[in-house]
């Protein structure tokens, strides 16, 4: 078997060939230098923002849902959406780290970390709007947990999305978790044999379990990582499956619908990378990291923007299509008089504006490289997933069976604070994790360096890599290796 | 490349002897080392890498883990708890001090089985994940706040380490030191471990 990385491809670590050195000490170098007065403009207004959000939270709380602009037609508003939103933005974190490492694109290992870490953080976000539109939270145990109970037992319903829901985002949470701290112990070690203060030693020796880079450790490791990825892989898959569900199970014109568990996984994955975009553009820059979080690692994502993209598009259009071939009355009027031309008809152009039209900008190879066209697309994008779902949810409710019913949602200061709660707390959270833990997995960034090295040597004779290479000076070649393995792929 | 005869690295140490311990500079010096030292009958105690180095496994004569059989165990397991918990639940009420009532929902039969699948699966995966993990970490006794089994210079940075037990059958030092040499390690140096 001969190196498969082609010499048409780039690297995917710049600058030449670095010594491994140069990895750890440029990955680490954020968590060792002061943070600097950018991090703080940042991280000052973030943490106002969460707090303020959470507070709002409390009163919402203590007030009750009243206190949101919700009414008897229009019973999901914001609250559903920012879920939504939010859970499509973590898809991408598994995305990036479970379907790209099945799929052996080594590109992922600039970003898989902190797209995981996004994840996580997006499915709290997420997790929270259920959580708190229950108006009392603390009896939800007894309505989404199979809890045993005093009354009868009355147990909870297993044929409901709803219930699906809280078993899947629950499962995706911890698995979500354990993958993202699994693939840091090693990275966590790098750190707690590097740092001279005696706090820091103490707490990454807590957190990084012992880990001594022993190869016994390393084979099990890589069985285990894999097998979290097999796993995290269709997960994420089904959660977002289970999520259209909770629409497509009922019978609203407007959600009852086959189509919705690819539209919405396509929805999802275009509206995360989208996300990890936004901080990823940021997060090079600012943390010099350019090298490392290469110009053609923006390039494939927002390659997957632009194909993602044109799936929504896609089932938008399907959807239109089925709303006039069904000769169904209740889905023409959904589609055509109220999505399209109706009261909302501003948010369904805003969507379509920003999640269809607006991407195609990536066709042009300069475009996707072009770091400023990157993070304003991402931000496109971010506003037309989260108008998608406010138009999915609000304009299906809002003009129900019965006319006189028919009315019109507008959220309240409350509802706007929480989402900016959340987003306070995203990037607060996102920002102390780029100032804490490596923000790249610095064994996976020497892994693939390493291959790209050995390749460059191995280069015009396949499958004979030498021992040469920066740090091994003055060694004499030998022979190598079974090439299967050393030469891994 | 080590003999199919060598005898494969033994984790197993006697004595309070320190290791003795070769730092390379690259995967592959450590690779031909490993094999050569195995081949010739030297004691490998284990090797330290910053990054998993392919092919080391077969030249350390380590097995393929056993991980993903237990894994298909757990999720066996996981698979079976939701089956129970489900059937138990909106059907048959079989635990005994849990009994319930089981309720007609939308005139749906109580074993609406394709209605379960979700949870089904998502268990299955729950279980798997949790538990394969926690088994990894307890197997390799990497839990909180343990301290590393041994700490050798920079093999989580840039070096590549192979450590040989002096306390094992058949170490010999004067030869573990020539083949050291012979595979370009940039230091030698002995180091305590558990």
């Amino acid at each position: 078997m001969s190196a498969t990385v082609s010499h048409l491809r780039e690297p995917l670590v710049m600058g030449g060939k670095p010594r491994l050195a140069d990895i750890t000490n440029a990955i680490v170098a954020p968590m060792e230098n002061k943070p600097s007065g950018l991090w703080w403009a940042a991280f000052i207004p973030a943490v106002t923002l969460f707090v303020a959000g959470f507070t709002t939270i409390g009163y919402q709380i203590s007030e009750g849902i009243g206190t949101w602009g919700l009414n008897k037609t229009v019973g999901w508003g914001w609250d559903i959406t920012n879920f939504v939103w939010w859970v499509g933005i973590g898809h991408a974190g598994t995305a990036i780290s479970a379907i790209l490492f099945l799929f052996r694109q080594k590109w992922r290992t600039a970003i898989n970390r902190s797209a995981e870490a996004m994840t996580i953080l997006a499915v709290i976000c997420a997790a929270l709007f259920p959580f708190i539109h229950m108006g009392r939270p603390w009896f939800g145990w007894w309505w989404f947990a199979p809890l045993p109970n005093m009354r009868g037992p009355l147990w909870v319903n297993f044929r409901s999305p709803l219930l699906w829901d809280f078993f899947a985002i629950s499962t995706y949470f911890s698995i979500s978790c354990v993958f993202w701290y699994f693939g840091l112990l090693p990275d966590l070690a790098t750190f707690r044999d590097r740092t001279k203060k005696k706090l820091q030693k103490q707490i990454y020796g807590i957190l990084s379990f012992g880990w001594t880079g022993s190869n016994r450790d390393w084979s099990h490791y890589e069985i285990v990582y894999t097998i979290l990825a097999a796993l995290a892989a269709p997960l994420v898959l089904s959660v977002h499956t289970i999520v259209s569900m909770d629409f497509a199970t009922s019978v609203i014109p407007g959600w009852h619908t086959t189509i919705f568990p690819p539209y919405f996984v396509a929805g999802a994955l275009f509206s995360g990378f989208a996300m990890v975009l936004t901080l990823l553009v940021i997060a090079r820059k600012t943390q010099k990291l350019e090298h490392i979080i290469a110009e053609s690692h923006v390039d494939n994502m927002a390659k997957v923007v632009l194909a993602t993209g044109m799936l929504v598009g896609l089932a938008y259009s399907t959807e239109f299509l089925i709303g006039w071939y069904s000769g169904s009355n209740y889905e023409g009027f959904i589609f055509f008089s109220n999505r399209a031309v109706g009261p909302y008809a501003w948010a369904y152009w805003t969507m379509i504006s920003c999640n269809v039209i607006s991407p195609q900008i990536f066709w042009w190879a300069p475009m996707r490289r072009n770091m400023v066209v990157v993070f304003i697309m991402s931000i496109f994008v971010n506003i037309g997933m989260w108008f998608e779902r406010f138009v999915i949810i609000v304009t299906s409710l809002h003009r129900d069976y019965l006319p006189s019913s028919w009315s019109m949602y507008s959220p309240t200061w409350v509802e706007i604070l929480e989402f900016g709660g959340t987003l306070g707390f995203f990037f607060t959270a996102y920002l102390l994790f780029v100032r804490f833990l490596p923000t790249v997995s610095i064994a996976e960034v020497k892994m693939v360096s390493a291959w790209a090295q050995r390749d460059s040597h191995g280069h015009g004779s396949h499958g004979h890599a030498t021992a040469s290479g920066p740090g091994a000076m003055g060694l004499h070649p030998t022979p190598a290796a079974p090439k299967e393995e050393v030469l891994h792929g | 490349m080590a003999s199919a005869h060598a005898a494969p690295a033994s984790e197993a140490t006697n004595g309070n002897k320190p290791f003795l311990v070769a730092l390379f500079g690259d995967e592959h010096a450590l690779i031909e080392a490993t094999s050569a030292a195995r081949t010739g009958g030297l004691p490998i105690h284990d090797c330290y890498t910053p990054y998993p180095v392919h092919g080391l496994d077969a030249a350390m004569g380590l097995k393929r883990s056993w991980l993903p059989y237990i894994a298909f165990c757990y999720g066996t397991f996981g698979l079976l708890l939701a089956i129970s918990l489900q059937v138990h639940t909106q059907y048959v009420d079989f635990v005994p001090l849990w009994k319930g009532w089981p309720i007609i929902i939308g005139g749906k039969p109580f074993l609406s089985w394709p209605a379960f699948v979700p949870v089904f699966f998502e268990l299955t995966v729950l279980c798997t994940g949790h538990l394969t993990v926690l088994t990894y970490l307890i197997y390799r006794r990497l839990l909180p706040g343990m301290k590393p089994k041994i700490s050798v210079p920079g093999v989580t940075d840039d070096k590549f380490a192979l450590a040989l037990d002096p306390a094992a059958v058949g170490f010999d030092e004067g030869r573990a030191r020539a083949l050291f040499a012979d595979h370009g390690a940039v230091e030698v140096l002995t180091v305590e471990g558990r």
